[in-house]
């Protein structure tokens, strides 16, 4: 039996117009067999057939015979008829009743939905809670993300969108915030590329949490662009009818382009003339992610420091040069900007400072760069060991004990830039020594303090665990 | 190993179909026996309301033969009693087979799941 209303309520209204005519019929029976005995026959004409009738008579008209039901008959006087009818009649009444019923109920629950439908559309104390949500978000939830997979480029069907989405909102409501939004998607193009080179190699002895890492990052990056941008844009109007240009829900009047963003958790009520409904849109918004180091393997800047890191180095086209990019994010605002500050370029990418906490405390945590307070010190460290950040040639710049005398030069550099000293070896990298070795993918890769994971460059035995100090000092024995 | 669930999911599966039939005839034999019951109410009442005098026939094919009034009363009693037994055991009936068809069902989810498994394992090989 189906139970949807509409198809309750067509059921019974054909049962009622049954009933109905059985109604009709039997009145018009009951008055029949009241006049039927007035008198002793009638003349009628008989059917014969289905095709011809004949004249006769109907003849002992008080007796009736009554079809009882389940194939039994009685004979009986035609008042017997009647009261026999009657009482029929009492039962298909009742049955019209039971349907006259069924049906007022299904009607009141539909009118129910109805009136409430009206009443939410205008009081008052209905509030509309939406939160809407833009395609991206629920593409990218919870599955990995195909941006960073080699030979895909998924991210220009989300700038498109958010593109058309901007123009559709806005309906060029500020030519002056497209021009910089083209720029932004430019800035966004060649961060993405720059970051894939970067993945790929980083993919090499990546961990999940580091996909995950550049993976949100970079999805931050298109976040804050997007809300940046919606929220540049939402800036100039505060009108209600725009479509949910951007997840990040509207904004009333917020600051310019945020990109070191803040939450933005707007819960707020629009005016209630401008919608039907008094609505409060709610979003989720993902906290734009400081610089997060994880151990040792991977490192992801903020997106206002890439981007602008990208900028200084097209301008500058300077490749090993720190100096440069300290000259141009020297103006701090954020605390995030520190971070931006005090970073190393090698090859044009940036490279935040490792933090000298051991990487086992920090494995799997999202913590900021610490090395900001120890810089001297790190520098000092760095000197020290001979370390180089982002080295790409593994085999060069190790501080290993035996006889090999890998000159690093890197020593009162001041600035450890990319590896620029002589690297002289007597011997071919020895295989049974363990040497401090820096990983290949090194990039954002910040090489592990204390070379607990000692290269890779020894596969044939069991690295064995040495500290710089003591391969220092073993050196130099 | 793919083959051998599929073809239990297939006999699982005509088994829970002939419970389904089972239980649509069932159900409908009791809608039959509902109406009869109602009927047979309706000329137990007309009956009483009829007298002695009038003589009461039951249509047996193509004959109606005379009968009288308390046997037929008493007809239609005994005939009452036997359609409400009825109902009873088409009810207990009804519930078995319901009881058990549930259980297929669960029976098939879980090949189902196991087939799927199996399916995804070689998928995942290859």
């Amino acid at each position: 039996a189906c139970h949807c209303p509409k198809q309750v309520m067509k059921d019974c209204n054909d049962q009622l117009m049954h009933w109905k005519k059985v109604e009709k019929d039997y009145e018009s029976l009951q008055e029949r067999l009241i006049t039927l005995p007035d008198k002793l026959s009638y003349d009628v004409m008989v059917p014969f057939g289905p095709l011809a009738f004949s004249p006769g008579k109907l003849v002992h008209t008080n007796e009736v015979m009554v079809l009882l039901g389940d194939n039994w008959f009685a004979k009986c006087s035609a008042k017997q008829a009647e009261a026999l009818v009657a009482h029929r009649q009492k039962l298909v009444k009742k049955k019209l009743d039971d349907l006259h019923k069924v049906m007022k109920s299904f009607r009141d629950k539909a009118e129910f939905t109805a009136d409430l439908e009206k009443i939410t559309d205008t009081a008052g104390d209905f509030v509309d809670i939406r939160e809407v949500l833009s395609k991206d978000e629920e593409v990218t939830k919870g599955k990995p993300r195909v941006a960073h997979k080699p030979n895909s480029k998924p991210k220009e069907e989300y700038v498109l969108q958010l593109k058309e989405e901007q123009w559709e909102g806005e309906g060029g409501a500020s030519q002056g915030g497209v021009l910089s939004e083209t720029e932004l998607w430019a800035r966004l193009d060649e961060l993405e590329r720059l970051e894939e080179e970067q993945d790929e190699r980083d993919r090499l002895d990546s961990t999940d949490t580091n996909g995950e890492d550049t993976t949100s990052s970079s999805s931050e990056e298109e976040k804050e662009t997007e809300t940046g941008s919606a929220v540049e844009v939402n800036g100039h109007r505060q009108c209600e009818d725009m479509s949910p240009a951007s997840y990040a829900g509207r904004v009333n009047g917020v600051t310019g382009l945020a990109l070191d963003g803040q939450d933005k958790d707007e819960e707020y009520e629009d005016e209630e003339e401008f919608s039907s409904l008094p609505t409060i849109y709610f979003s989720h918004t993902t906290e734009p992610k400081k610089v997060r180091i994880n151990t040792g393997k991977n490192t992801t800047l903020k997106f206002s420091e890439r981007k602008e890191q990208k900028d200084a180095k097209r301008k500058k086209k300077s490749v090993k040069c720190n100096g440069h990019t300290l000259h141009e994010h020297h103006k701090i605002t954020t605390p995030a900007d520190i971070y931006r500050v005090f970073v190393d370029v090698v090859n044009g990418e940036p490279v935040p400072r490792k933090s000298i906490l051991k990487s086992r405390s920090r494995e799997n945590s999202v913590c900021s760069d610490t090395s900001e307070s120890s810089t001297a010190d790190f520098e000092e460290r760095r000197a020290l060991y001979g370390h180089e950040e982002g080295a790409h040639s593994a085999a060069s710049n190790g501080v290993t004990e035996d006889g090999r005398h890998a000159a690093i030069s890197l020593y009162p550099n001041g600035r450890v830039e990319a590896f620029s000293g002589t690297v002289v070896e007597k011997d071919p990298l020895p295989v049974s020594i363990p040497h401090l070795t820096i990983t290949p993918p090194a990039l954002p890769t910040i090489p592990e303090r204390k070379q607990e994971e000692v290269g890779s460059e020894t596969p044939q035995e069991v690295p064995k665990r040495v500290s710089k100090f003591k391969a220092a000092r073993l050196q130099q024995k | 190993m793919a083959e051998a669930i599929q073809r239990k999911l297939q006999s699982e599966l005509e088994k829970y179909q002939q419970m389904q039939k089972d239980v649509n005839k069932s159900m409908s034999a009791r809608q039959k026996l509902e109406a009869q019951l109602t009927e047979n109410n309706i000329v137990k009442e007309e009956l009483d309301l009829l007298d002695s005098q009038n003589t009461v026939y039951k249509l047996i094919g193509p004959v109606l033969v005379k009968q009288e009034l308390d046997e037929a009363k008493a007809t239609v009693t005994k005939r009452l009693e036997y359609i409400n037994g009825e109902i009873q055991r088409h009810e207990t009936l009804l519930k078995d087979l319901e009881r058990k068809s549930e259980q297929h069902r669960e029976i098939l989810a879980s090949l189902q799941q196991e087939y799927q498994r199996a399916q995804g394992i070689p998928a995942g090989k290859v």
